[in-house]
């Protein structure tokens, strides 16, 4: 007898996790001679179907949460959202204009979902101090180095897509942030179907 | 600056359900509507576990709330985003087990008097179906928590011997047989054989 199912035994002496394990045996007719026979398995067995009978009624149950929790924990995840160092936009006028690296990396994210076939995952933005990073860069405006992983779907996407993804990455930082992009480090990570 | 719902529109954004490594990855920087589709996802389920755990919908909100917002502090901590379900099942079965431990001692004897731990009835369901719900809601209150935790794990929502042993700090083999004892427990509860 399994020592784990100590206590579980029946009369005749099979244990109740043996009669678990033979019931799909049982139910298509290649039931042993002791089965065949014996009420104390029979009436295990009856009780086990009608436990996963209702098991199976708990598994598809779709019972939900009242319909506020969502935004509740939702409110709380933005109370602590993490914004990350903020980068220096060029300005004309006086006063100073800054954007988070997690906003910028929100927008370059899009820009390159834009791409068939391409789903952005980790874009790590770091701002670069522009004179020792790229002293032969004219001055002026604020740089970004960039690190993004994407997934590419091995059904829809196209030779070249990583150029195109270059491009659009750097089409959104300077057309829609107003920096540049000063270097992209891309990396497939993952595939996926469809 | 757009802002970045301006610049959607690529053609994985639109209706494309994301694959759960993608919204983590995107979570892990931060992006918080990523991690709104994560929470989406994986409340039913997180909710129902700790609805049959502790029998009440309050206290279950609570779990799920609390969860979800520890879990998006600790993003940073997860090492690989394909864990993350284990994770929250893992976090969420925890917090549970911490709430019937600070309850009153005698409290679990009064689960049964608890709210119905029953999926609500259903016109569709039979007379008899909603009695051997009732019966196996009765029978689940009567194991030890971490019976039932075990049970619910594997019998319900189909997680594996190994992460259900990592939840509870046990081995697997530990874990194999409080859910046969589970498993007989709650049979013979339901429709008795000796």
């Amino acid at each position: 007898m399994n020592q784990t199912t100590e206590g579980y035994q029946l009369p005749c002496g099979r244990d109740v996790e043996t009669v678990w394990d033979r019931l799909d045996e049982v139910d298509a007719g290649r039931a042993d001679e002791h089965e065949l026979d014996c009420r104390h398995c029979g009436a295990a067995r009856d009780s086990l179907r009608m436990l996963r009978t209702v098991t199976g009624l708990l598994i598809v149950d779709d019972d939900a949460p009242s319909p506020g929790l969502t935004s509740r924990i939702m409110s709380a995840v933005r109370a602590e959202a993490r914004r990350g160092d903020l980068v220096a936009l060029p300005s004309a006028e006086p006063g100073a204009a800054r954007v988070s690296e997690q906003a910028i990396a929100a927008v370059l994210r899009f820009a390159a979902d834009s791409v068939p076939g391409v789903r952005s995952r980790r874009c790590r933005v770091r701002s670069i101090d522009i004179d020792t990073a790229w002293p032969k860069l004219p001055a002026g405006g604020a740089v970004i180095e960039v690190s993004l992983s994407i997934a590419v779907s091995y059904r829809t996407v196209a030779g070249g897509a990583l150029d195109v993804v270059r491009e659009r990455v750097a089409t959104a930082a300077t057309g829609q942030i107003g920096v540049r992009l000063g270097r992209l480090d891309l990396t497939v990570e993952d595939l996926y179907q469809t | 600056m757009v802002t970045p719902t301006e610049v959607r529109g690529g053609p994985e954004q639109v209706g494309a359900e994301l694959d759960d490594a993608t919204l983590v990855a995107r979570a892990r920087d931060g992006d918080v509507p990523a991690y709104e589709q994560l929470v989406l996802r994986y409340q039913g389920p997180m909710f129902r576990l700790a609805m049959r755990m502790l029998a009440s919908r309050g206290d279950a909100e609570d779990v799920v709330q609390d969860v979800f917002l520890v879990v998006w502090r600790r993003l940073g901590q997860l090492q690989e985003d394909a864990a993350f379900v284990g994770w929250l099942y893992r976090t969420t079965t925890n917090r549970c087990l911490n709430v019937i431990r600070a309850r009153r001692p005698t409290s679990d004897v009064d689960l049964v008097e608890h709210e119905s731990l029953a999926p609500r009835s259903r016109p569709e369901r039979t007379a008899e179906v909603d009695a051997q719900m009732t019966a196996l809601n009765s029978a689940l209150a009567q194991l030890t928590a971490e019976q039932r935790a075990c049970w619910l794990l594997r019998e319900v929502h189909g997680r594996s011997y190994e992460e259900i042993a990592e939840a509870l700090g046990a081995t697997s083999t530990a874990v194999r047989g409080r859910i046969a004892r589970a498993r007989a427990q709650l049979a013979e509860m339901m429709a008795p054989w000796r």
